[in-house]
């Protein structure tokens, strides 16, 4: 390692983020101080590294042979560590020859308040990255097999169309659907927002194309019981007990109508209480004729938004897990205001309230169904959060922001909650597979904004309304966009992993198994034939849980190794010294 | 040149899809009209609901497109036809503009941009800052060359004498190319209703009417004035109002339908507004408030507790009164009857999205929806395809949408044009085909 030392010539480029760092953090002097080092051969400030400029530093400052080992001191490594270890195998060296040093989430933002403070803590930091970097390893990525199979997991719209767009890759698909039949929420609706098409023959066309395509394998009534291995080699059993070997997974398990809390307008002790899904189930099982309620025709019908959604701590009560659905459902307005107007040309003479916080039609062609409504006739009113509307005898009471707040008794033969959606039943899948979930309890994903079907578990996708309310657009664009990224996974003959996975010293290992218990990986740590400790790559997620126990030190963990800790440490620590 | 797809549009939908399509072992012809790829993204300030820095999220989307030994970037190039031959592959003539400079000699170095005598308005930062008639259209720009704007020009030689590398050529003519591609994405974005189109809110009249995204330009770290101030005297705004729906959800201007991102962009330029100018007020006046996606009501419910004013009201007329301040005439939808005057020192109007480009003025099968953007007649379940066969859209180009969903149509447009190729040109084992 020494002799690794001694040739290495360490770049530091210190990032302005364009005023992020730089209006805090004097730059100029942090890359100064670090200049001073003795293995610190170039070290640069530049306004934005990780644009096309900045990162061409970088590699014209390698290939010109000045430097063979880099740390930027930027934003966080979440951001932009993949960025510069692209730069780097573009310029022909160890792309984890790399540290990202983070001084904005870390410094600029946290130290507004005190510029010198940020820069002598930027400085530390980056300090400490230099001496981390000058003890790397040239590591390798790790490459595994993969099973050109996709397990989708739910059989709903997004599901289907996940199927069928993997299996036009060329990839075998096995789909598993909890209940017993395919379809999802797309059998409860007549027609469908905005364009109004049957709902029954969008599903019809899905459903045939996927009993027609051979690559498709269909287990319905079935669920996933036990989940084992990694991306490229995911291992499940399901309640059939059919074994799937599956490369990569797609998560289709959507979302489930919220239902009134107990006794929440009336809901259950009225019954002309009733909710939107099940207005529509009622519409759907007839399709023509005026609307009856217990036998009685309906010549009034109010209702009431956001049951279930947008709901405020203290107003409403809690859902099961303690907390109230602060979210909104989006599908919801569009939803209503579709089946108002299907009910008008149904029944014109249909008296017709509708009681909202905001009307949210913000999709294409959604707008266009409100207008619709109010050129119906169908007459809105607003309420706040604070004084909600009141079920009576038989009308509803509502304070109307939009007539100065005047209290309005509008006669009400039924009353239609426009309840919320929540996710899919998936707890016991989400612990199994250990994937992460939102406070708002739907699957998380990667990045809210560019990565919102990728998961931070390698392998996992997401597709539909398991990750957020979606309608059959947003649905539909969610599953090809994950099929999208399956098919970018699966389509290369090997994946690669980052090779920040523990290895064994073996002449240090005295066989003592006291980090066997600790490793939480199926297979990732064991005792091979000569009594030493090994690690399977492909399954070590690089905890460092059996780091920690081995008192030998024969165990460490490839790029975080306790040499390079104690070096980072030690650099921090003579800072801080008089 | 040949290739498997040519995605038009460089925006954030157009790189998505290109990336995802490469990363499939697909060859990518990119082409994109203004001189860096980007799209509206990389001119934002911070984008909601995450409140991440624009450039910092967009430039390594722009880096590793730029990068990608599949992608073939053109930019500052206009498609002039795309035509269908007979065995379904297209034919696409385009034009690459001229920069007036020698693109493999250029080293980026500025050297003309500093020495430029001539300073013009600068598009980028929507008509508030200035730049040289030769310069890089942006700090974060890919690729990194500088544009002479020959209309500006005095051709007085100063650039060509400073450049290094002798790489200015006031002569350069633009040139044709024929792309074939067995398919074609277009992700052609949208644009800003003009300000001027609704005469009572004085916008292009009164300078301290801006549009939202000037207001864009306002609040990003590397924007005209570097901090927030107005356009008529320079002063640091104390009181700021967003008028919504300024131009949607109005027939008279021909966008009757909800442009389905001002009621975020503007909730988060009230906050970043409120965190670098903490004593000013803001007011929203709104219709209703469609913070549908996910994370975004609490996002507004933030922005409430901040303290910014939410007024459901409609804005009638807006007039300059003393020092360029402004007068907004007042109709309240809650609280009071009477029509109200309230004053502000800088309006932001929230103006609604239209298409950016319309496919239809080529020669081809691809058709615009009553909306004026691109027909998507698949939908709901097959939201990509066009009214032609082999071609595809997404993002803005199909109707406004934030960044995350126009995420989401790319990679599905990659999926759906993937499909297509599956079928015309099969992949071979090993990667090429
Ligand atoms: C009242 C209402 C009306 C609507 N009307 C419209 C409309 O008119 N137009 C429109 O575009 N959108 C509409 N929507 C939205 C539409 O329902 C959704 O966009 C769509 O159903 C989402 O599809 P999905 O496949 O993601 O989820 P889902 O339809 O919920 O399907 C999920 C599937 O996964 C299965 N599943 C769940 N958990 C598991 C598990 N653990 N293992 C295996 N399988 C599992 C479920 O059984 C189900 O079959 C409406 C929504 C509501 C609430
Ligand atoms: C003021 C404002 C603030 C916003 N803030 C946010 C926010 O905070 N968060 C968020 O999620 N969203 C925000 N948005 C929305 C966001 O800007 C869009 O979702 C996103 O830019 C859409 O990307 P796009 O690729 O579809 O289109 P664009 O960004 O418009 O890109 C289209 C590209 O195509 C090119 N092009 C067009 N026609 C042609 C042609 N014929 N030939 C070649 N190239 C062509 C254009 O030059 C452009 O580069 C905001 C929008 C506005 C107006």
């Amino acid at each position: 390692m020494s002799g690794a030392m001694d040739e290495a010539k360490v770049g530091v480029y210190v990032c302005h983020c364009g005023g992020n760092i730089s209006d805090v953090v004097d730059v100029k002097a942090v890359a100064a101080e670090l200049g001073k080092h003795p293995q610190v051969a170039i070290s640069k400030e530049f306004a934005f590294m990780c644009s096309d400029a900045g990162q061409k530093l970088v590699i014209e400052d390698i290939k010109s042979g000045k430097i063979n080992r880099v740390v930027v001191a930027a934003c966080s490594p979440a951001l932009h560590e993949l960025t510069f270890r692209k730069a780097l195998q573009r310029a022909d060296l160890n792309p984890y020859l790399y540290e990202h040093v983070n001084i904005r989430e870390q410094v600029s933002w946290v130290h507004k308040g005190d510029h010198d403070a940020a820069t002598r803590k930027a400085t530390s930091l980056t300090r400490a990255g230099v001496e981390k970097i000058l003890r790397q390893d040239r590591l390798e990525s790790i490459h595994v097999g993969a099973a050109k199979r996709v397990l989708i997991v739910g059989g709903g719209p997004a599901g289907l169309k996940a199927a069928l767009d993997s299996a036009a890759r060329g990839l075998k698909v096995t789909l598993v659907e909890k209940s017993g039949r395919l379809g999802g929420h797309l059998h409860e609706f007549d027609t469908v927002y905005p364009g109004g098409q049957s709902a029954s023959e969008l599903l019809g066309k899905l459903l045939s194309a996927v009993s027609a395509n051979p690559a498709i394998t269909v287990v319905l009534g079935a669920e996933v019981k036990t989940w084992d291995g990694f991306v490229g080699n995911f291992k499940a059993v399901l309640s059939t007990g059919d074994a799937v070997n599956a490369g990569a997974v797609i998560m289709a398990t959507g979302y489930r109508h919220t239902a009134p809390s107990a006794g929440e307008y009336r809901f259950g002790k009225d019954d002309r209480v009733i909710t939107l899904p099940a207005l529509i189930e009622q519409m759907k099982a007839a399709p023509r004729g005026p609307l009856t309620r217990g036998g009685r025709a309906v010549r009034s019908v109010a209702f009431i938004h956001c049951v279930g959604s947008r709901q405020i701590e203290g107003v409403h009560a809690p859902q099961e897990d303690g907390k109230v659905n602060d979210y909104c459902s989006r599908v919801c307005c569009t939803a209503a205001l579709h089946t108002i107007n299907a009910l008008k040309e149904r029944q014109s003479d249909l008296a017709i309230y509708d009681l909202y916080r905001d009307i949210r039609t913000y999709g294409r062609g959604h707008e266009a169904i409100y207008e619709q409504a109010s050129k119906n006739g169908v007459l809105f009113f607003r309420f706040t959060e604070e004084a909600q509307p009141e079920i009576r005898e038989s009308s509803v009471v509502v304070k109307d922001v939009l007539t100065w707040n005047q209290e309005v008794e509008l006669p009400a033969d039924l009353v239609v909650l426009v309840t919320g959606v929540k996710p899919g039943e998936v707890a016991e899948l989400t612990a199994m597979m250990k994937l992460p979930t939102g406070s708002d309890r739907f699957l998380q994903e990667a990045h809210p904004k560019l990565r919102p079907v990728e998961v931070a578990n390698n392998g996992f996708f997401l597709a539909g309304a398991c990750q957020a309310p979606m309608d059959l657009v947003e649905s539909a664009a969610a599953a090809g966009a994950a099929a999208s990224k399956v098919a970018a996974v699966l389509s290369k003959d090997f994946i690669t992993l980052d090779p920040y996975v523990a290895r064994v010293d073996a002449e240090k290992c005295t066989g003592c198994e006291a980090c066997l218990p600790e490793c939480a990986y199926t297979g990732a740590l064991f005792m091979n034939g000569s009594k030493k400790a090994e690690v399977n790559a492909a399954l070590c997620k690089g905890c460092g849980a059996c780091v920690a126990v081995c008192e030998p030190r024969a165990l460490d963990l490839a790029g975080w190794s306790l040499d390079q800790m104690e070096a980072m440490v030690d650099a921090m620590a003579s800072e801080v010294a008089p | 040149m040949k290739a498997h797809t040519l995605v038009i549009g460089a925006g954030i939908a157009g790189l998505q899809a290109a990336l995802d399509l490469a990363e499939q072992g697909r060859q990518v012809v990119l082409v994109e009209k203004n001189p860096s790829i980007g799209g509206r993204m990389i001119s934002l300030s911070k984008v909601y609901p995450t409140l991440d820095c624009a450039s910092c999220i967009t430039t390594p989307r722009m880096a590793s497109v730029a990068h990608h030994p599949l992608i073939h970037t053109l930019t500052y190039t206009e498609v002039l036809g795309v035509a269908k031959n007979e065995d379904g592959t297209f034919r696409a003539h385009l034009r690459k503009k001229p920069r007036y400079i020698e693109e493999d000699k250029c080293i980026g170095c500025k050297r003309c941009e500093e020495v430029c005598p001539v300073y013009i308005r600068d598009d980028f930062e929507h008509q508030l800052g200035a730049k040289k008639a030769i310069s890089i259209p942006f700090t974060n720009a890919i690729p990194q060359f500088p544009v002479l704007e020959p209309q500006s020009c005095t051709w007085c030689g100063a650039c060509a004498n400073a450049c290094p590398v002798d790489c200015i050529d006031f002569t350069q003519e633009s040139r044709d190319l024929f792309v074939e591609v067995d398919a074609v994405l277009l992700a052609t974005g949208f644009q800003l209703t003009p300000i001027d189109a609704k005469a009572q809110y004085g916008g292009g009249k009164l300078r301290n009417v801006i549009s939202s995204l000037q207001g864009e330009r306002l609040l990003a770290p590397h924007g005209p004035y570097g901090r927030v101030l107005r356009p008529s005297d320079g002063k640091v705004p104390d009181s700021i109002a967003f008028v919504q729906c300024a131009g949607s959800r109005d027939a008279s201007l021909g966008v009757p339908y909800c442009s389905r991102v001002c009621c975020m962009y503007a909730i988060k330029q009230a906050m970043l507004l409120s965190g670098s100018l903490p004593t000013a007020d803001i007011t929203i006046y709104y219709m209703d408030i469609r913070a549908f996606g996910k994370g975004y009501e609490a996002f507004y419910q933030n922005a409430k507790a901040m303290g910014i004013n939410f007024v459901k009201a409609k804005v009638g007329r807006i007039r300059e009164i003393e020092d360029g301040n402004l007068a907004l005439r007042i109709e309240r939808q809650e609280g009071t009857a009477q029509p109200e005057e309230a004053q502000h020192d800088l309006v932001i109007l929230s103006l609604g999205l239209t298409p950016q480009w319309n496919p239809g003025q080529l020669a081809w099968e691809v058709k615009t929806a009553s909306d004026g953007f691109v027909a998507t007649p698949g939908a709901p379940l097959d939201p990509a395809a066009t009214t032609q066969d082999g071609v595809f859209a997404c993002g803005t180009a199909t109707g406004p949408k934030d960044i995350v969903d126009s995420i989401m149509e790319a990679g599905n447009a990659a999926t759906e044009v993937g499909k297509r190729l599956e079928i015309r040109a099969p992949m071979v084992p090993g990667g090429a085909s």
